[in-house]
C-alpha cells in the first residue's frame, strides 16, 4: 500500500491505498447490487420472443413498452387483475401504517418517558418478538382468522401486519422521544398544560420526523410481505401483489419480460417512497443505534 | 425488508434507589394510567402473538387430522418429537439451514462492513451510492427471487450467457436445478438482498467512533490498519454482535428466496427448517409435526434472543459505567 503513495508524492495523505481499495471495493459492490436490477429493466423492455434468445440480446434490439402497457390496461385480463393486485396492496399497505402510528405512537412515548413497573420487561418482550419466524405463527394465527372469520378478508392482514410491524415502529419512535428533551413538557406543564395536551402540542410536532421514518417502514414491511398473505388468501381478487403476481405468471411461466415489468412496477412505489424520504429513513435508525 | 431491521440498542436510564425499595404493587398501582398508553399494543400483541405460541406448544403433543378439525386430535405426548429428530431428512435440513445461515450471515457482514468503512468517508456522490446500495434492502423478497430466477435461467439467463463470454464456461449453467450449485446460488440471493442491512448498521456505528482518538492515534504513528484494530474495530464491537445476531435470526427465518426460486428443490438441496416447515404443515397438512418443528426451532430462536439481549443489555452497562 505504501508503495502507491510513493508513486503520487503531491498526494497530501499517506493512506491512498487504502482510498483506492475501497473504491475499487464500492465499485464492485454497486455492480453486484445494481445489474440484476438493470437486467430487469431491459427484460422488461424485450418482446416474450427477444427474450428467448441465446446468446442473449444485451440490448434488445426492438425495445417495447408493450409489457407495460399491457399492466396498465384496465381493459384486458392481466391489466385488470395486475390494477386490482395493486390496488390492494395499496389498501392494506396504508391501512396498516396508520393503525400502526395510532397504536405504537402512545406506546413508545410510555415506553420513553414513564418508569411504570415492568416497563423494561415489556421492551424486550416487544423486541423478542421479532425473533420469532413468520411460520410459527402461521398455522395458529390460520386457525384464528378462521375463528374470526377473516380469512381472505383484508382484515387478517391488517392485523397480522399491525403486530408485526409495531415492534419496530415502537423501537424506532422510542428513539425519537428520548432525544426531545423532557424539559420542553415540563415548561408547558408548569404553563398550565395537561400532560395529554402537553403531549399532543409540544411533543407530537417535534417527533414528525420520527413518525414519517416509522411509516416508511410500516408502509414498505407491509407491501412486501409475502408468507402471510400466500396462506391467508386464496380468493384472486384479494390477493396482494407479492402473492398475486406469482399467481399470474405460474400459468405461462415462459412470460419473462411480463414477469419483469410486473416486478418493476411492484418495486417502483417503496424504492421511490425510499429514495424521497430516505434522510428520515437513515436518521431513524442512526438514532436508535448511536444513542448515548 | 424482512425482521432484520429492528437493530435494537437502547439505553434503559438506571433506576433510582427509591424506585426499587416501593412495594410493587403499589408502584404498579400509582402509575396505572401509565399503562393505558400501552394498552392498545399490548392487546394486540397478547392476542396475535402470545396466543399463537401457547397453541403451537399444545398442537404439537397431537396427532391431527389433515382437515385440522381439532375435534379430532389425539394426544400422543411426544411422539412428535421423537418422528422429527430420528427421521434422516431433518439432519440434512439441519445441516442445510446451518450453511445457509453461516455463509449469508458471514458475507452479508463482510460486506456490509466494507461499504460501512468505504463510505464513511466524504466524496461527491456518496449519498447516491449508499442509496443505490440500499435498494435491495427496500425491494421485496419477492421481486428479488424473480429477478435472480430469471438472472440464473439455465438457457437465457444472463450470468451463464456472460459466463460463456467471458471464457468461464462451455455452455450456460444450470445453477438453481443442479444439487451442488443450488444453494450457493441461493445465498448469493440472500446476501444481495441483506448485505445492506448490515452496511447501514455499521455506517450509524461508526458515528460513534470519536474522531479525536482516531487522529491521537495517527499522531502516535499508527497506520490505517493499526488505527481500524485498536481504535475503529472496539467501538463497532456491540453494533457488529446485535447485527451479527439479527443476521442470523433473519437467515434461520428465511422462507421467501428459497420457496420462491426452488420451493426447496431439487431433490431437497435447498430446503432449509423454515421451507420444511410449511411443507409439512400447509403441503402434508401434518399440522402436529409442524407444530413440534416450530417449537424446536422456537427454542433455538429463543436461545440467539438470549445472546441477542445480553448484547443489547451490556451495551447499557458499559455506557452506564463510563
Amino acid at each position: 500500500m505504501t508503495i502507491a503513495t510513493a508513486d503520487h508524492p503531491v498526494s497530501r495523505r499517506p493512506i491512498d491505498g487504502w482510498r483506492w481499495a475501497g473504491r475499487i471495493f464500492l465499485t464492485l459492490l454497486l455492480i453486484f447490487t445494481v445489474m440484476p436490477m438493470i437486467w430487469m429493466l431491459i427484460t422488461s423492455l424485450k418482446t416474450g420472443f427477444a427474450a428467448m434468445q441465446y446468446p442473449p440480446q444485451w440490448w434488445p434490439t426492438e425495445p417495447t413498452l408493450g409489457n407495460y402497457t399491457r399492466l396498465l390496461d384496465p381493459t384486458n385480463s392481466v391489466g385488470q387483475e395486475f390494477l386490482r393486485y395493486f390496488w390492494n396492496s395499496l389498501w392494506v399497505s396504508t391501512l396498516t401504517t396508520i393503525l400502526a402510528i395510532v397504536v405504537a405512537v402512545p406506546a413508545a412515548y410510555a415506553f420513553s418517558r414513564f418508569r411504570f413497573p415492568g416497563r423494561t420487561v415489556l421492551f424486550f418482550a416487544v423486541l423478542l418478538r421479532n425473533m420469532f419466524p413468520a411460520v410459527i405463527f402461521l398455522v395458529p394465527l390460520f386457525i384464528l382468522m378462521r375463528w374470526l372469520g377473516l380469512v381472505n378478508t383484508h382484515g387478517s392482514l391488517v392485523l397480522t401486519y399491525l403486530t408485526f410491524g409495531l415492534p419496530l415502529a415502537i423501537w424506532l419512535l422510542k428513539g425519537f422521544y428520548d432525544n426531545i428533551p423532557i424539559q420542553l413538557e415540563q415548561a408547558a406543564r408548569i404553563d398550565g398544560a395537561t400532560r395529554l395536551q402537553a403531549f399532543l402540542f409540544i411533543v407530537m410536532p417535534l417527533s414528525t420526523p420520527g413518525i414519517i421514518a416509522t411509516a416508511i417502514y410500516s408502509f414498505i414491511g407491509a407491501w412486501n410481505e409475502y408468507i402471510y398473505a400466500y396462506t391467508f388468501l386464496t380468493r384472486h381478487d384479494q390477493m396482494t401483489l407479492p402473492v398475486g403476481i406469482q399467481r399470474f405468471f405460474s400459468e405461462n411461466a415462459t412470460d419473462w419480460p411480463g414477469l419483469m415489468a410486473a416486478t418493476f412496477m411492484m418495486s417502483v412505489p417503496v424504492v421511490v417512497l425510499f429514495l424521497v424520504l430516505q434522510k428520515y429513513f437513515v436518521r431513524a435508525l442512526t438514532e436508535g443505534a448511536v444513542k448515548h | 425488508m424482512s425482521g432484520v431491521t429492528e437493530g435494537a440498542i437502547f439505553t434503559d436510564r438506571p433506576r433510582t434507589g427509591a424506585d426499587k425499595r416501593a412495594g410493587l404493587l403499589s408502584r404498579m398501582w400509582k402509575q396505572r394510567a401509565d399503562y393505558l398508553y400501552v394498552l392498545p399494543a399490548l392487546i394486540v400483541m397478547m392476542v396475535v402473538i402470545a396466543y399463537p405460541i401457547y397453541y403451537t406448544i399444545d398442537l404439537s403433543l397431537f396427532r391431527t387430522p389433515a382437515s385440522l378439525q381439532l375435534r379430532d386430535k389425539i394426544f400422543i405426548g411426544l411422539d412428535n418429537y421423537t418422528t422429527i429428530l430420528s427421521s434422516a431428512s431433518f439432519w440434512k435440513v439441519t445441516w442445510q439451514t446451518l450453511i445457509w445461515t453461516f455463509f449469508s450471515t458471514l458475507f452479508a457482514f463482510l460486506l456490509g462492513l466494507g461499504a460501512a468503512l468505504a463510505l464513511h468517508r466524504e466524496f461527491v456522490g456518496r449519498g447516491l451510492l449508499r442509496a443505490l446500495l440500499l435498494i435491495p434492502w427496500v425491494v421485496s423478497a419477492v421481486a428479488a427471487s424473480y429477478v435472480w430466477k430469471w438472472l440464473y435461467h439455465s438457457d437465457f439467463g444472463a450470468i451463464g450467457a456472460m459466463m460463456v463470454q467471458l471464457g468461464l464456461a462451455d455452455q450456460p449453467i444450470n445453477f438453481v436445478d443442479n444439487i451442488n450449485t443450488a444453494l450457493p446460488s441461493l445465498i448469493v440471493v440472500n446476501i444481495w438482498k441483506e448485505f445492506s442491512f448490515a452496511m447501514i448498521m455499521l455506517m450509524a456505528g461508526l458515528q460513534t467512533v470519536p474522531e479525536q482518538l482516531l487522529r491521537a492515534a495517527k499522531v502516535d504513528g499508527a497506520n490505517a490498519w493499526q488505527r481500524f484494530w485498536h481504535v475503529t474495530f472496539p467501538h463497532l464491537a456491540g453494533v457488529s454482535t446485535v447485527t451479527i445476531l439479527l443476521l442470523m435470526v433473519a437467515n434461520f427465518n428465511s422462507f421467501i428466496i428459497p420457496w420462491i426460486m426452488t420451493g426447496g428443490g431439487p431433490a431437497g438441496s435447498t430446503d432449509i427448517w423454515i421451507t420444511q416447515i410449511y411443507q409439512l404443515a400447509f403441503g402434508r397438512q401434518r399440522w402436529g409435526v409442524a407444530a413440534a418443528y416450530s417449537v424446536l426451532l422456537f427454542l433455538i430462536m429463543m436461545t440467539l434472543g438470549y445472546f441477542y439481549v445480553r448484547a443489547l443489555t451490556q451495551g447499557d452497562k458499559e455506557r452506564a459505567g463510563a
